[in-house]
């Protein structure tokens, strides 16, 4: 399984591919097209760019856009991480997750600390793990 | 000059939520409207990224929208246009200078919206400053 997204990855993007990875297809593979591009290469699914399937809709953002894609909405952790998503990327009028803005800022400057969009994926997928463990065991 | 974002769009009259929708966006993004005419904000990272989706979405309304990048011609317009956007925060900010001075400041909620406020304040109003150190010098006096 392919997907394509821009480069310079963020909050989202870091967590999509994680998503994927975690939850859809271990082997899945990213490639990376230059931001503003609409060039989508053949064979490859794309995420987080505008106007395609797998990215903001109604005011969400693209992580609760592959929950429903791929019918993980079950998972109240997920559901809950799409929401903390949804308030660090865009602008939601009532916020209620403390974890917003920070795992926005760590995901930042995960891409600024790391050499290429791929070490930054693989990096911020420690992140969502231990996000998704501190989220699991508070539900417990 | 710096560079700036704009936003042009329009969205069909009816259903009313939808033109809610994007003027709340925009309005929690801090931006202007000038001229009614084009909605501007200061390029960042941040605000591009914003109002490419907000385009997106407003496409989703069936409305139309573009985003562009520009550089005003002028200094001393852009000097107004950035006086603009640090006015929009000073009020703000002075009220809740004016909250942490009375007797028991809810700090809670000042703080909660002081970082609203810096959200929105581009150009790092020295007042927004004033307003953090303030808070953290009224830390534990809450009731």
């Amino acid at each position: 399984m392919k997907f394509v997204t821009w480069e310079n990855v963020g909050v989202d993007r870091i967590g999509c591919a994680w998503l994927i990875r975690r939850f859809v297809n271990k082997k899945a593979e990213f490639v990376f097209i230059p931001e503003g591009s609409t060039t989508i290469p053949p064979g490859a699914e794309p995420f987080d760019i505008p106007g395609v399937k797998l990215s903001h809709h109604h005011g969400h953002c693209s992580f609760h856009a592959l929950l429903r894609e791929y019918k993980l909405m079950d998972d109240l952790v997920l559901k809950r991480i799409a929401r903390i998503i949804d308030e660090a990327d865009t602008v939601q009028e009532a916020s209620l997750e403390e974890a917003a803005p920070g795992l926005d800022m760590i995901c930042s400057g995960i891409r600024l600390a790391s050499p290429n969009d791929d070490a930054a994926l693989e990096r911020g997928a420690m992140v969502y793990d231990a996000l998704y463990a501190a989220l699991k065991q508070e539900a417990a | 000059m710096r560079t700036w974002m704009l936003l042009v769009y329009n969205v069909p009259n009816k259903p009313t939520s939808s033109r809610l929708f994007v003027w709340r966006k925009l309005k929690k993004l801090g931006a202007l409207l000038l001229h009614d005419a084009v909605w501007a904000l200061p390029a960042t990272p941040h605000t591009r990224e914003q109002l490419r989706w907000l385009a997106s979405e407003i496409a989703e309304l069936n409305g139309e929208a573009t985003v562009w990048e520009a550089k005003q011609a002028l200094a001393t317009d852009e000097e107004k246009l950035i006086a603009r956007f640090a006015a929009a925060v000073v009020d703000s900010y002075r009220k809740l200078l004016a909250e942490l001075k009375r007797k028991h400041p809810d700090l809670a909620a000042i703080s909660r919206r002081y970082q609203q406020v810096r959200a929105q304040d581009y150009f790092n109003s020295q007042l927004g400053q004033r307003v953090r150190e303030a808070l953290l010098a009224a830390k534990g006096v809450s009731p």
